[in-house]
């Protein structure tokens, strides 16, 4: 019970700043979004935007985006058996001019870092496709020597990478009215 | 200045993660004692709070007196429940060409968890009976409504006559109390279907109005050989410590995310379980009662292989590691026990954190299969392999040449909203980063159970016409190869995850998010996840006046449908 008060002053504080914000009513049908969808274009709601890290000679420029679309399945979305989504990633890169005995190599990750695994290096269209099961992941793109196998982790450079939808699902403390996120990007 | 007075908020809201649970919790039980609701209503109809199983948001002062903007509602509120009949377990009835069978629905009572509850029941049954019939065969439901409000039934995936499809105002007047309606029915397709109610299904369904029909194919090996054929129905209830949670007097309440029950149940029971030989394969006939939860359905471990979706088998068998089944659609799977032991039926899902921005693995225990001894008929080797059906490839040929036509609709799904509380509308604001293909879980159960048809009208919106909803009635004739694309637009307030259900005819899924569908089966339902864009070809063959809508209870009833009409040529009248 001591406990109690104090953390219904936090609660309070929290209340008082989501309160702030104006309300509105929403009707979202007269929403200008897009709703074309081309043959063989994943969502653009789940697409992952590739953006440079300006480290790396000849992808300093680089552009890149990661198409997000369900594994084939009988049932429409794919699921491992835990409930975590399965998807296919397409990843295409432009804008970048490799130097001999080099190669780009896509992965994706938990935003911990603690599980890594590789969707395999881009071919010469700088394209390459893979699956993850991982429900936040970054999507990372490194400069490797080429002709090899990607091991376990990324030995080279960080040359672009993205978040996928899901990593944008943040603490409620980090959204909007703290102002410490970039919210606004994202439409909101 | 400013940043600083940000900076202070967003540490007393860091300092406050650690503490959520257990001030959840602690919250849930001191709102059961204070605030504008009755919380000692025991079976009084007082609004009382409603049930924060999945509640991770902390709860806003301002909402703590708030009740939803209709009043409670619990059918058979005041019955002694001693005096009503206690329902009994689901019989098979096996029906020939012309057969009738005489079925009411009824008030019973039902025993769950050892807590007795006034519910309804098909025939006394839960589920309702299985009808068993041959595929060609015709029927005759005599049914009579014994239950406190009007209702009708629904024949859900049945291409039959347009008059017995069961949708009050369109196709017949509602059953009154002490009423009957006959119903003819017939079943052109092999596969499994059920029956439930097509009014107030948020209450009479959830309650237990349901069952379901089983077409038996007339071919020989249509399927390949079980030891074994079980039917599962899969919902689930709401419940508090009070009984049956109540439902909206007027309007449905729950109407943004659907009415999630926090009581898992297989054919209406807690406590599923099936003893079997080990090494048998056994047939799944799934069906997805629930208002608004998808499964993800698990078998311990053991073999599962897709066989036939709604309406048809599939082209082609496919071994899978789980079953993902939305609300009204259908899955026969074959699943192979290979060894002794006991094998947990689970759903296993990732739930949502809306607080803490996390995924969290939740489970629910739906049953348990046992498995000893050894099966009389070892059907192994059929169980491995995949079967090409090529009577459900030569069937879908004839509608390849549609698949990439343009589309002769575009259906954005939507949400209008108009005067939720404001409490709701600003935490949906800056919750709106990500939102997932489906919604496994109830992850704001205040806000949702706050809301009706009034300030959430989900909306089928017609690209081509801007018309909505009930607004939208297309015209086809017979004959008709109808190309539907569906997108569930995630810039909508709160989009969600919506099963589209189309009455009367069958359709395949062609695309999914413009990646064509290489494994088709028909279909009568069809999950569209947020974001996604499904296109669907309709066969167009029954001549009537029908209606596609959201198969989420609450989500039909605050808007979420259409009609449409066929007409038959060589028939000026039909369906007029």
């Amino acid at each position: 019970m001591r406990f109690l008060l104090p953390r219904i002053g936090f609660l309070l504080i929290l209340a008082l700043a989501v309160m702030a914000l104006p309300a509105r009513d929403v009707d979202s049908a007269a929403s200008e979004a897009d709703t074309t969808c081309a043959e063989g274009v994943s969502p653009d709601y789940y697409e992952i935007e590739l953006v440079t890290t300006r480290k790396v000679s000849g992808a300093r420029l680089a552009k890149g985006v990661g198409e997000v679309t369900y594994v084939q399945s009988p049932f429409g979305i794919s699921l491992s058996e835990d409930g975590s989504y399965l998807v296919n990633i397409d990843v295409s890169m432009s804008n970048v001019k490799l130097a001999d005995g080099k190669q780009l190599v896509a992965w994706v990750t938990t935003p911990q870092l603690d599980e890594i695994s590789s969707l395999g290096a881009l071919d010469e269209n700088l394209q390459v496709s893979g699956q993850t099961d991982f429900n936040k992941f970054l999507l990372v793109i490194t400069l490797e020597p080429a002709g090899e196998e990607p091991g376990t982790m990324w030995t080279g450079p960080v040359v672009s990478r993205g978040m996928s939808r899901s990593g944008l699902m943040h603490t409620m403390a980090g959204h909007g009215p703290f102002e410490t996120e970039p919210c606004a990007v994202y439409g909101y | 200045m400013q940043r600083f007075r940000f900076n202070g908020l967003l540490l007393a809201a860091v300092l406050l993660i650690p503490v959520l649970p257990a001030q959840a919790q602690e919250m849930d039980h001191s709102m059961h004692m204070h605030h504008g609701h009755d919380m000692s209503a025991g079976d009084s109809l007082a609004w009382r709070m409603a049930p924060m199983d999945g509640m991770t948001m902390p709860m806003m002062p301002e909402m703590m007196d708030d009740v939803p903007d209709t009043g409670a509602f619990l059918p058979g509120f005041g019955m002694d429940v001693s005096m009503l009949p206690e329902a009994r377990p689901s019989e098979i009835i096996d029906m020939a060409n012309g057969d009738t069978l005489r079925m009411d629905a009824s008030m019973v009572r039902r025993t769950i968890n050892g807590r007795e509850y006034v519910m309804m029941a098909y025939g006394g049954m839960y589920p309702g009976p299985l009808i068993r019939a041959d595929r060609g065969a015709k029927v005759v439901v005599e049914f009579t409504n014994n239950i406190e409000m009007p209702t009708t039934v629904h024949w859900h995936g049945l291409r039959l006559d347009n008059a017995f499809d069961g949708i009050p105002g369109l196709t017949q007047d509602p059953v009154e109390t002490g009423e009957t309606f006959t119903y003819e029915l017939k079943f052109p397709d092999t596969g499994m279907y059920w029956y439930h109610p097509h009014m107030r299904e948020d209450v009479q369904q959830d309650l237990g109005l349901y069952g379901n029909m089983l077409v038996d194919p007339t071919e020989e090996d249509y399927y390949a050989p079980v030891n074994r054929e079980v039917p599962l129905i899969l919902d689930d209830l709401l419940v508090d410590a009070n009984g049956l949670f109540p439902y909206g007097e007027e309007a449905p309440t729950h109407a943004l995310m659907g009415r999630f029950g926090n009581v898992m149940m297989v054919n209406g029971i807690t406590d599923y379980s099936l003893d079997i030989e080990a090494g048998e394969v056994v047939r799944f006939y799934l069906t997805n009662v629930a208002n608004t939860r998808t499964f993800n359905v698990n078998f311990g471990g053991a073999r599962i292989k897709v066989i036939a979706d709604d309406v048809s088998k599939l082209e082609r068998e496919q071994f899978v590691s789980s079953v993902i089944i939305a609300p009204a659609e259908r899955y026969i799977v074959d699943v192979y026990f290979d060894d002794e032991g006991t094998y947990e039926i689970t759903n296993a899902v990732q739930a949502i954190d809306h607080f803490r921005g996390t995924f969290v693995p939740e489970t629910h225990q739906l049953g348990t299969i046992s498995a000893s001894g050894s099966a009389s008929a070892d059907h192994a080797d059929a169980f491995a392999e995949a079967r090409t059906n090529e009577d459900t490839i030569a069937d879908i040929d004839g509608f390849r040449r549609y698949f990439d036509k343009a589309p002769d609709h575009n259906l954005r799904l939507t949400i209008e909203t108009k005067d939720l509380h404001p409490m709701t509308m600003r935490m949906m604001e800056v919750d709106t980063l990500y939102f997932p293909p489906i919604e496994w879980n109830e992850g704001m159960p205040m806000m949702n159970w706050l809301s009706t048809g009034d300030e959430a009208k989900w909306t089928l919106l017609d690209e081509d016409t801007g018309k909505k909803s009930m607004e939208i009635n297309w015209q086809w004739e017979v004959g008709d190869v109808v190309k539907i694309r569906v997108f569930n637009d995630p810039a909508s307030f709160h989009p969600m995850n919506h099963p589209f259900h189309v009455h009367g005819q069958r359709f395949v899924v062609t695309h999914i998010d413009g990646v064509p569908n290489r494994n088709m089966g028909w279909k009568d339902t069809v999950i569209i996840p947020v974001g996604s864009t499904i296109d669907i070809l309709v066969d167009v063959t029954n001549p009537g006046k029908w209606m596609a809508h959201c198969h989420i209870a609450e989500h039909l009833h605050a808007g979420m449908m259409l009609g449409f009409e066929v007409r038959d040529p060589s028939m000026p009248n039909a369906g007029r």
